[in-house]
């Protein structure tokens, strides 16, 4: 259809764009969405509703003048071959300069590109200063320290290229991927507002340069900075929108906006892992792999999100698949922290904890903001019985992304360890704040509370029943819920809950002493209640079990009848024949 | 930012090491013979050594000096070869234009050094020891470097070259100063420091010789207030990392400088240089925020904190004032954020760049400690349910780890929560919980269990021997004495005596025992200065050379005699030290004016007021002050009380205002029942209740008070049964909470209110009730005014009872003319002169001059008192006598005297007083 053969089309030119620039991760996203659009666009006859949103092609096809910004887009995209002209001009040292960029030949590039004046030549210039910047930096912060401290080495570019930057700026001759860059200098600064103002400009101009887009992403921290922007209308914002949902925890919003999106790009790999991403966030473990499955079977040599593969295959404990994975990973490209990660949690995995120590600080090694490589590591060293260490571990995980509420979960798992269940509870505070429809984190919660030196019942059972209502896999809740309120004497709160652990528990088939434990107990509140029917059942579901229980219930199903026929045999003692 | 940051712990070779050696290379140039070349006389030379030691010290601090101002500094070497050794130096450090010349000239440095198999050294020639401090010192250089990478040469070049940058860019304009009258100010001010460190060279080198000896433990102290005395908490943490550097010597050349971001930032503007001065900074930042609590400034501070912790992330103690600052400032939530932080960094290995914490302590043997912060942290936002959790929870850790001593400041402060909150609401908190507590059972009261506490808590301390604790501990111990009335400890059970009693001995002897503390520090007051005390005194002194106002200047002129003798020489005992016995003294106040003598209450507190002011925290500087005052207005009358109160209210301006609010509402409210203002009166009643339940929870002593003037006010309007039914439901609510001072002077309250109802006879059963309550307390002044009462209440029965009446006037009148307040002699005046009156077997002229002499003094200190209604009765008193003598123009003297104050209490005026906002 019209809407995708302009995606594509515009997708198409804008690689090509992209890599003339050699913003490489960029044109790299591009080219993916290209070949992730529908190849034969007959088979579906899109309704309108399903384009009402995003595409410009159905609005233009029916003329409608509403005042859609998203032609706009399109008319920019439409002036861009003004730049292709200069390429003429200086097309020789472009061409060279292009061609030592694409040997890491930063600083050569630059000096090549000196005298040049096309707005072309001048971003690659100063995009190739910034790498420069960058590769030093970084070469900086191995030599000077441990990557695992703090460091203050800074790019020296940085202050060099504002200046000239926004000389251009006031010069109005910058092209919206001088704008990129700028914004990028001013976010390394740290003038966040302004920052996220020139991406804006940038992207509204240039809508299909998805670093700019991801840059914007990583600047908005809340939701109320992602509505303020003023954003064009472009089918590009959508993919922006999804990611910054997901950066926001809102999962939900973020699934629906990439399963709209894989209407047109239903082949996208990307598409594919987010979604996965999401999912997993909503803890679809099942539906993640699945989807990572396929996706290797594509792409069987991608490294990237690779991790989160591992951590599904890990909390399943497929150790096969897990060390197939990891084969897979360190044979394509092993100095990547995601490579590290998996590694790292294959060795988890098998309980070699020092090992997996080991992978989780290379990866960090390898960079030191892996936040997950953080958390990780605080896992192992909770398995490694060394807590202060672990301790350590979670808290940097937490400054570098205060939102992690894994890493909160694990500080307070690591105090609970030690023994101070009212000081953990500070942190699963945090992490329930952070993620309230977990169930685990409440059943933890409610673990603190209910620990014998708090021993506050009450609070364990609020917490309990935010779980029961969470969704709770374990189903440990329920469980935990009717003994508590059975302990506090609300025996038919108790009976409440009893009956609704049985009626899962029958749903799932599982069987084992809670089981019994409900069983045991219904019968006997029952029985209490003078419901001797119902108590009669549960009481010959009691048999089949062996154990005391098994004596138990016949004891009581003895007790029973004697009650209900001791009537009548009574009556008769009264009237001796 | 000043100069390079370097990390601490490791010894890298740095651009200002490099000119240090290009610098030592000069003073011991192997090739001169006698007075190498620049200098001109030995002691020029001795003292570029000296200059050269001085700096070599001062080599671990975290920042070091840039090239312009090492120059400066070395200035001090004053001789005119300062400028050859400056061009020098900077030509030598811009010649190292790549990684060669460097290799260069650390093997010249080498040749520096005599070598070990050098043997036979010339008398004439200077060779550097290689065991000396500046040979060491030379010789590690070297060894740095040759352990630095080719990468880290490269750095080190670079570093170079805009070491030296700045230097050679601002050299021409400096140039033109080198004569030496141009130097300008900034520099001048340097110098004025520089020799005030040499001053303080000295004493830090003696402290610091001290503390090898003595120190393993770096005390650090967190000082948390109570509203009568502090507790301090002087908690051990065990030494930070950089305590092994202490023993490398800690002269620290250094000097502040003005930040350029933050000079508008008041006098906080400094910057630190060395690890040492950071630390004391960040203690005296502490003291200063215990000090002026709320009026700290936050931002100002804050601003400070986010420099330092980017300058030095690893120095975690700057999330710990983080957290101080925010907890005084009322902000729970970044409060318990950044004490969480503070210990999950600080707790951990990772954080000390793998320098394990002291021996003595494990590694997970500070989380106790957290925990007892997070208590007292709950505890300061009034969450007593949390604390009690938190500090349970502190108690069972360190039982766990064995940390006894942290176990002793937890018991401590769970003394502290309880003898808080215990009183009000705190019955059913200890038992719902498994606590140490717990244990003893339920069945005793919370007073026992406090009691049974103070007493672990007490033992634990003394066997550790912590002293600050140990007197804390007597402190509280006497606030307990003093504040319970108890039954004998032995006998809990049903059959024993109910006789409950005080124990002022008790009180005493904790009080002189808590004051032992400062002989203690007297002995050992050189070993247990801490590392961060000494830059702080120095700081100090830096504050006052400058000029600069140390926030809270005094602005009393008489007082500022007093504070500035003690801030004169640096104080060798420690602050928390001169705290603690200084709340001893307050402590002693309050006993005094509870038991009854006026004269040693007010001595006390001003005891406190001139000798410990300096080290209070503001809030207990107020309560010392408000005692003064109120003292003033008992004795003096109110024209000065206020007079007082005006200048003590500009003092704290802001810092405790509920406090000075009290005092002013309570002497407004006194003074307008005495002028008969009963609306006014009652008026600030309210607003004295309405201050007895702030937002954190209910001031029970406050809450009494209010419903206690209340009471008093009724009485005044003459609403005998409204005012009745007043004090009566606060007698009943003070038997509830334990308050049993106030329910003896509820009951005299009653008894007064049946006394001037005209119903004597059922005043006196109370009457004498409140006397047997103060007997068994000891609380003799309101034991003498209940005498009083109970005299007057005779005396209205009929003037048959009137010997009975002046005896017991007799009885009590030493005790209320040697400490009573002018109200109560007036009182006993008159009534003594009404006993002689009404006696039957009384001759006026024999004995009218007893009768004249006491109501004289009683009309001369109720004019004081502007006691409209007694003043009336005495000059009325006064006119009927002088009429049975027949002294007719005395007589008419005193009616007209009389008339004045009948019709000023009549005639109540509605004027606005000017203190009533």
């Amino acid at each position: 259809m019209g809407s995708k053969e302009i995606c594509r089309n515009e997708l198409r030119i804008a690689v090509r764009q992209l890599s003339d620039r050699c913003l490489y991760s960029a044109s790299k996203w591009v080219a993916e969405q290209l070949v992730g659009i529908e190849l034969d666009p007959v088979k579906f006859t899109p309704s309108n509703t399903r384009f009402q949103r995003g595409s410009s092609s159905i609005r233009r096809r029916f003329s409608t003048n509403e005042n859609t910004s998203t032609p706009i887009a399109g008319v920019s995209y439409v002036s861009t071959p003004v730049m292709e002209e200069d390429d003429i001009v200086d097309g020789d040292f472009y061409l060279l300069a292009k061609s030592y960029f694409d040997c890491h030949e930063y600083r050569r590039a630059a000096h090549v590109l000196r005298d040049q004046s096309g707005k072309k030549a001048i971003f690659l210039r100063c995009y190739a200063l910034y790498l420069a910047g960058e590769k030093r930096k970084d070469e900086e912060n191995l030599e000077l320290e441990g990557p695992l401290g703090k460091s203050d080495a800074v790019n020296k570019e940085l202050v060099s290229l504002e200046r000239e930057l926004s000389m251009l700026r006031k010069n109005g001759s910058i092209d919206p991927f001088g704008l990129y860059l700028y914004g990028l200098v001013l976010k390394e600064k740290g003038s966040e507002h302004l920052a996220r103002n020139l991406l804006v400009e940038s992207v509204n101009s240039y809508p299909w340069n998805w670093s700019a887009w991801s840059e914007l992403q990583s600047l908005c921290t809340t939701i109320d900075i992602l509505d303020s922007l003023p954003l064009n209308n472009h089918w590009m914002k959508d993919f922006f929108l999804a990611g910054a949902y997901q950066e926001l925890r809102m999962h939900n919003e973020s699934l629906a906006k990439y399963e709209y999106l894989q209407g047109t790009f239903s082949f996208s790999n990307y598409i594919q892992a987010q979604i996965a991403k999401a999912q997993y966030s909503l803890r679809e473990f099942e539906q993640v792999e699945v989807i990572f499955e396929e996706l290797l079977r594509n792409d069987p040599y991608r490294v990237e999100d690779m991790d989160m593969y591992s951590n599904v295959l890990y909390a399943k404990e497929c150790f096969s698949a897990l060390s197939f994975l990891a084969h897979r990973v360190f044979v394509t490209d092993k100095y990547r922290p995601e490579s590290c990660c998996i590694i790292g949690n294959y060795y988890s995995l098998k309980g070699q904890h020092e090992k997996s120590v080991m992978y989780f600080r290379r990866a960090l090694k390898l960079n030191k903001n892996c936040l997950s490589a953080w958390t990780l590591m605080g896992h192992e060293y909770v398995e490694m019985k060394n807590t202060p260490a672990a301790v350590d571990a979670y808290r940097r995980a937490v400054d570098i992304n205060p939102c992690d509420y894994r890493a909160w979960y694990g500080l307070g798992q690591a105090y609970e360890i030690m023994g101070m269940p009212f000081y953990a509870l500070h942190y699963f505070r945090k992490s329930v704040f952070l993620q309230p429809s977990d169930s685990r984190l409440w059943i933890a919660m409610a673990q603190c509370y209910e620990t014998e030196q708090l021993h506050l019942l009450e609070e364990a059972i609020k917490c309990y029943r935010r779980a029961a209502n969470s969704n709770d896999t374990e189903a440990i809740a329920l469980h935990q819920l009717a003994k508590l309120h059975c302990e506090l004497g609300g025996l038919e709160e108790a009976a409440f809950y009893y009956k609704k652990d049985l009626e899962r528990m029958e749903a799932e088939e599982r069987d084992g002493p809670n089981m019994v434990e409900a069983l045991l107990f219904l019968a006997t509140y029952s029985k209490d209640q003078k419901r001797f029917e119902e108590a009669e059942v549960y009481c010959t579901r009691l048999l089949d079990y062996t154990g005391p229980e098994k004596e138990t219930a016949k004891s009581l199903l003895r007790g029973m009848r004697m009650a209900q026929s001791g009537f009548p045999s009574m009556s008769a003692e009264h009237f001796p024949p | 930012m000043a100069g390079i940051l370097k990390v601490p712990g490791a010894f890298d070779v740095t651009p200002h090491k490099v000119s240090l050696c290009i610098l030592l290379q000069v003073y011991a140039s192997p090739n001169q013979l006698f007075v190498p070349f620049p200098f001109s006389s030995f002691a020029q030379h001795n003292r570029l050594g000296l200059f050269l030691l001085a700096l070599t010290k001062s080599c671990d601090d975290i920042l070091e000096p840039k090239l312009h101002e090492l120059i400066n500094q070395s200035r001090e070497i004053g001789s005119s070869s300062i400028d050859w050794l400056a061009d020098h130096l900077i030509s030598r450090l811009s010649s190292l234009s790549s990684p060669d010349d460097l290799f260069n000239l650390f093997t010249e440095m080498r040749g520096v050094l005599a070598g070990q198999d050098a043997g036979i050294v010339e008398d004439d020639q200077i060779i550097l020891d290689p065991n000396s401090n500046l040979g060491i010192f030379l010789r590690r250089c070297i060894l740095a470097f040759n352990l630095l990478s080719f990468e880290g040469v490269c750095h080190l070049l670079t570093n170079i070259a805009s070491y030296c940058k700045e230097v050679l860019s601002s050299r021409a304009p400096h140039e033109a100063h080198l004569d030496g009258s141009g130097v300008n100010l900034m520099e001048a001010s340097e110098y004025e420091n520089m020799d005030l460190e040499n001053l303080v060279f000295e004493k830090v080198t003696e402290e610091i010789e001290a503390k090898k000896k003595a120190g393993e433990r770096i005390p650090f102290h967190l000082h948390v207030p109570t509203p009568i005395f502090g507790l301090v908490e002087d908690i051990e943490l065990s030494a930070k990392p950089t305590f092994k550097q202490s023993t490398k010597g800690k002269e620290a050349i250094s000097y502040a400088m003005t930040l350029d971001g933050s000079s508008g930032a008041v006098d906080h503007g400094f910057f630190l240089r060395s690890n040492w001065q950071i630390q004391g900074y960040l203690l005296e930042q502490t003291d200063a925020i215990e000090k002026h609590g709320s009026s700290f400034p936050l931002n100002a501070l804050e601003f400070m904190l986010g420099q330092l912790q980017k300058l030095a992330p690893e120095l975690h103690r700057v999330h710990f004032l983080r957290y101080l600052n925010s907890l005084y400032h009322d902000d729970y939530a970044s409060a318990l954020e950044n004490l969480h932080k503070y210990f999950d960094y600080s707790a951990g290995i990772e954080g000390f760049d793998g320098i394990p914490p002291s021996s003595g302590f494990n590694n997970s043997g500070r989380y106790e400690i957290a925990l007892l912060c997070s208590g007292m942290l709950h505890f300061h936002f009034g969450h007593p349910k949390q604390a009690v959790e938190a500090l349970t929870e502190a108690v069972r850790v360190s039982q766990q780890h064995s940390n006894d001593t942290c176990l002793a400041y937890t018991l401590a402060a769970i003394c502290n929560l309880l003898s808080e909150i215990g009183i009000s609401n705190a019955s059913g908190l200890l038992g719902s919980s498994y606590s140490p507590v717990a244990n003893m059972g339920t069945s005793l009261s919370i007073h026992q269990q406090l009691f049974v506490l103070l007493k672990e808590s007490l033992k634990r301390a003394e066997s550790l021997k912590l002293k600050r604790l140990v007197a804390s501990n007597h402190l509280a111990m006497a606030k307990f004495h003093l504040m319970h009335v108890q039954r004998p400890v032995l006998s809990f059970g049903p059959k024993a005596s109910m006789k409950l009693i005080t124990s002022p001995i008790n009180v005493c002897k904790e009080l002189r025992l808590s004051s032992n503390l400062i002989s203690d520090f007297d002995i050992e007051s050189s070993m247990m200065i801490t590392d961060g005390s000494l830059s702080t005194t120095w700081l100090k002194n830096l504050h006052r050379q400058r000029g600069s106002s140390v926030i809270f200047e005094e602005t009393e002129p008489g007082n500022r005699s007093n504070a500035s003798s003690f801030f004169s020489q640096p104080n060798s005992i420690p602050g928390s030290v001169s705290q603690l016995v200084g709340a001893s003294y307050l402590l002693r106040a309050t006993a005094w004016e509870m038991y009854g003598s006026a004269p040693l209450a007010r001595m006390n507190a001003l005891v406190y007021a001139t000798c410990f002011a300096d080290c209070a925290s503001s809030v207990d500087a107020a309560v010392a002050y408000g005692k003064l005052i109120q003292y003033l207005a008992a004795y003096k009358g109110y024209k000065a009380a206020f007079a007082a109160l005006k200048t003590v209210e500009e003092k704290f301006i802001s810092v405790s205002k509920s406090q000075i609010m009290v005092l002013k509402l309570q002497l407004l409210h006194e003074r307008a029942l005495h002028r008969g203002h009963s609306k006014l009166a009652q008026q600030i009643c309210d607003e004295l209740a309405v201050l007895s339940s702030p937002v954190t929870g209910v001031d029970m002593d406050l809450k009494a008070e209010a419903s206690f003037r209340h009471a008093r006010t009724l009485l005044a309007a003459k609403q005998f049964s409204e005012a009745a039914a007043v004090a009566h439901a606060l007698f009943c609510m003070c038997y509830k909470f334990n308050l049993r001072v106030q329910d003896a002077s509820t009951l005299l309250l009653l008894a007064e209110i049946h006394k001037k109802s005209g119903n004597a006879v059922l005043g006196i059963p109370y009457a004498l009730a409140s006397l047997s309550f103060c007997e068994s307390f000891n609380l003799d002044l309101l034991k003498a005014s209940a005498t009083l009462t109970l005299a007057e209440l005779w005396l209205s029965l009929g003037s048959i009872h009137a010997k009975r009446a002046l005896t017991l006037i007799h009885s009590a009148l030493p005790m209320i003319l040697g400490h009573g307040g002018l109200e109560l002699r007036a009182r006993a005046h008159i009534a003594e002169a009404k006993c002689h009156l009404s006696d039957a077997s009384f001759s006026v002229p024999e004995t009218s001059g007893v009768v004249l002499d006491s109501l004289r003094q009683a009309c001369d200190e109720l004019q004081i008192l502007e006691y409209h209604e007694l003043a009336a009765e005495a000059f009325y008193l006064m006119a009927i006598t002088f009429d049975k003598m027949g002294q007719l123009e005395e007589r008419e003297q005193a009616a007209s005297s009389f008339q004045k104050h009948i019709m000023a209490l009549e005639k109540v005026t509605d004027e606005e007083d000017p203190l009533l906002k």
